[in-house]
């Protein structure tokens, strides 16, 4: 009746496991309980679950990567501490438990850490920075994030529930086959990936399909802002690279499920094939992350800069290159495995040739300062923040991009500090500053600067203080994923890493209080205008927030930087642009289609994980009947009258004309 | 209007023309379209029994036999693009080649990289197999090593 699950799944002799899951139910039942009992529900299930606004849907993903972050930094604290406490011990966490820390970090940080706040910063600005209403397919979106954020509930799920994966982030075989890893671990990572990669699969189709279809009138390809750019490569990368990640771990599960043999390396299976197949997908994944970062960068000093971003069309060659070239360097990750010299060789120069053109962003960020007045908000210091460490992740890159040099540090420590070195500065400083700087067009209010500031200083101070120690340690000979070690050499590196995370915790501390505080004082920091930053793209031509339907009347655009040429022109003649003629606006209606496809997927994974094969049937019939109800719908849309976008308009064109008045009287005077 | 307006106007134009694949010109008349199936089928059917036909008889020389078939196969690809998926090269499917081109290409990278690395790495990294016909493999009998990488 319940397959493999008894009472016995539920980790009753581990005190850690039990005690944090314990913690994080009680929260979550009574963040619900409160839900409900304060009468929130309805709210919430209108505006949110059931919205496919892609600014509704954007913050979601946001928010699920800000909780999913905190939960993948707490793996790295037991990490840490286990260390300082495990030389010439056993610390405390016992090795199938550490082994498991080690896997859902990786998972978490990148699956659900990672990619929803990338994805959830494309969702929220790129239908803004176009001048467009919405996605191409606003429902298709929400069945997106709520996949993702099935994906991530299975996840932790597992937490209380059996166990996870031992493998490491990338389940390798033959480790993860039925022999080496029978428990339900790797089936957890496998149905947890395998749902949310067909979430992240179906935004790349609709990111693509909305930026090449779906542009404001006049906005050729040479006029979109560089994030749109950036998301475009990043779309095309995971309509490219997603299936092959999708058809790998599927051969996977077959060899666990019905005994298959692909990579088993017993009747003719091949672990080889895996590693190939996964990094063939991995590789370009790291562009997905690291494309729309240098996007949110691009935007970020271009406007903290006050000038347009510097050579334009170069930063637009340079990502095209990139999203090609990304799909050239994937042996880059098993060197070591044994191919020869020749295929080392070749993979070698392309890992070495794809660190130009993101040089040439470098040199383009650097120019775009030079001569301009740079405004020191947190997220210009997060993105200076950036390019000085990135600058050494990638030179570190370039070194182990050298097939002798990498015979020597792959697996140490030194590699584990180039990836977070690069991941670390380019992904999340960029998610903190996209964040901080897109808040206010989000929620009509400023986030705090100070704590802010705090949160960058000790953010990086830690950051590079922990992966500092780890180069070094690397370069002592210290390997990657140990529970215990009694090189004394190693121990005073790893107490610097340890307060390096103290530091780093501090860090977090400050980003929350930055969120309560700013929502406490949030009317000192409104943002009235709708333009905070002095913006130079359309996102900020609209008000903040921005009403449903984005834009009363689809924007002209007549050249790069859209927005900043029509608020030249209204400063130039302090007045306003010509009030549009308003029409009746049709939107999309919402759709609980994608909150009811996750509920059935995360029933079809968690009945899948468990061998219940009744419940993974009927979840299958629950998601295809979602399917028809949807797709025999009959209507679509619900009109805004006419009345209803000019009054919305107008109150903001009435803000926005007392700023202008604002600086006429500064001007006379 | 500068130029640049120009441009961005014809761009708009182009995008409201695009075309799907598959995707008919509403007027078109019908007896063409269906002349064209047919064509498009007729080829199909003639590749398809020309690959029978080689492999039966002795027209083509035996070692040649694979390059030919692949022949077939990448022609019967071309006729169903042209006849069934209407990829043409005009304006309206920019989009569409693009697309092509780009799966074809990162198709060939995946493939013709997997394949390229895989053979490389058998040759290097496993052992003898008993069947093995590799009389001057110089690879030693070890016992195969589970792989680091990161």
């Amino acid at each position: 009746m319940l397959g493999k699950l008894t009472l016995e799944a539920i980790p009753l002799h581990q005190p850690i496991p039990l005690i944090a899951g314990a913690v994080v139910v009680a929260i979550v039942l009574g963040v619900i309980a409160w839900i409900v009992l304060a009468g929130h529900l309805p709210y919430l299930w209108r505006e949110w679950i059931t919205s496919v606004d892609h600014k509704r849907v954007g913050v979601m993903y946001c928010l699920l990567a800000l909780v999913m972050l905190i939960r993948g930094f707490s793996d790295a604290i037991l990490m840490r501490s286990q260390h300082a406490f495990a030389y010439r011990a056993a610390g405390y966490l016992p090795p199938e438990h550490y082994d498991q820390i080690f896997s859902a970090h990786g998972v978490i940080m990148i699956f659900f850490g990672a990619m929803p706040f990338m994805i959830g910063l494309m969702n929220f600005a790129v239908p803004l920075q176009l001048g467009v209403r919405d996605v191409a397919f606003p429902t298709l979106n929400s069945v997106s994030f709520w996949l993702t954020a099935s994906g991530a509930l299975l996840v932790n799920a597992s937490l209380v529930v059996g166990e996870f994966a031992r493998t490491g982030w990338w389940p390798a075989p033959p480790l993860s086959e039925m022999t080496y890893s029978p428990g339900v671990g790797v089936d957890y990572y496998l149905w947890a990936i395998q749902i949310s990669g067909v979430g992240t699969l179906m935004t790349g189709i609709n990111f693509v399909t909305t930026i090449l279809k779906m542009r404001a009138p006049g906005m050729s390809y040479l006029r979109m802002p560089m994030f749109c750019w950036t998301a475009l490569a990043a779309s095309l990368l995971i309509v490219a690279a997603f299936p092959i990640l999708t058809a790998t771990l599927a051969m996977l599960s077959l060899d666990r499920y019905l005994g298959f043999h692909f990579f088993t390396d017993s009747h003719g299976g091949n672990s080889m094939m895996f590693m190939n197949l996964f990094w063939a997908w991995g590789h370009p994944e790291v562009y997905i992350l690291a494309l729309p970062a240098y996007g949110v960068f691009s935007e970020v000093i271009s406007t903290f800069s006050g000038k347009p971003l510097f050579a334009y069309r170069s930063m637009v060659l340079a990502t095209m290159s990139i999203c090609l070239l990304s799909f050239t360097v994937w042996l880059h990750h098993f060197f070591t495995m044994g191919p020869g010299g020749d295929v080392n060789g070749v993979f070698a120069i392309t890992s070495m040739i794809i660190a130009v053109p993101t040089g040439v962003k470098i040199f383009d960020w650097l120019f775009t300062m030079y001569g301009g007045r740079v405004r020191l908000t947190s997220a210009m210091l997060w993105s200076l923040g950036f390019m000085v460490t990135f600058v050494v992740g990638g030179a570190t890159g370039v070194l182990l991009a050298i097939p002798p040099a990498d015979f020597v540090l792959h697996n140490s420590m030194f590699l584990v500090a180039h990836f977070h070195n690069v991941m670390v500065s380019a992904v999340l400083f960029a998610a903190f500053a996209g964040y901080t700087y897109w808040f206010p067009k989000a929620f009509g209010f400023r986030l705090d600067e100070w704590w802010g500031k705090a949160a960058f200083w000790f953010g990086i101070t830690g950051f590079v203080i922990v992966f500092g120690a780890f180069y070094w340690l690397g370069l002592l000979g210290m390997t990657r994923r140990m529970q215990h070690y009694d090189v004394a050499d190693w121990r005073p590196w790893i107490l610097v890493s340890a307060f390096g995370i103290v530091v780093m915790i501090a860090g977090v501390a400050c980003t929350i209080i930055q969120l309560v505080v700013s929502i406490r004082r949030r009317e000192e920091l409104r943002d009235v205008t709708g333009d905070p930053w002095d913006g130079r793209s359309l996102e900020w031509a609209t008000a903040s927030p921005p009403p449903v339907f984005n834009f009363a009347a689809l924007p002209e655009v007549h050249g790069e930087e859209a927005y900043w040429a029509i608020k030249s022109r209204a400063r130039e003649q302090l007045r306003l642009r010509e009030e549009p003629d308003y029409a009746p606006i049709e939107m999309p209606l919402n759709s609980a289609t994608g909150f009811i496809c996750a509920f059935f997927a995360t029933l079809i994974g968690f009945a899948m994980i468990w061998y219940i094969w009744w419940l993974a049937a009927a979840g299958l019939v629950g998601a295809f009947l979602t399917f028809v109800v949807f797709a025999w719908r009959d209507t679509v849309e619900y009109e805004i009258p006419a009345s209803e976008v000019a009054k919305v308009n107008r109150a903001n064109r009435t803000t926005r004309l007392e700023a202008l008045q604002g600086i006429g009287q500064r001007r006379a005077a | 209007m500068s130029h640049a307006d120009q441009a961005g106007a014809h761009e708009l134009d182009r995008h409201q023309t695009d075309l799907a694949p598959g995707e008919e010109y509403g007027e078109e008349d019908i007896g063409k379209g269906i002349r064209g199936y047919l064509i498009g089928l007729a080829l199909a059917v003639l590749l398809t029994l020309c690959s029978f036909a080689i492999v039966h008889t002795k027209v083509v020389w035996a070692p040649a036999v694979p390059v030919a078939i692949l022949i077939f196969a990448i022609a019967q690809m071309g006729v169903h693009l042209v006849f069934f998926l209407h990829i043409t090269t005009g304006p309206d499917n920019t989009n569409n080649v693009m697309a092509l081109a780009f799966g074809v290409l990162f198709v060939v990278l995946v493939v013709g990289g997997s394949v390229w690395i895989m053979s490389n790495m058998n040759a290097n990294m496993m052992p003898a197999m008993p069947h093995a016909a590799m009389p001057n493999s110089a690879t030693p009998h070890q016992p195969m090593t589970q792989p680091m990488q990161h």
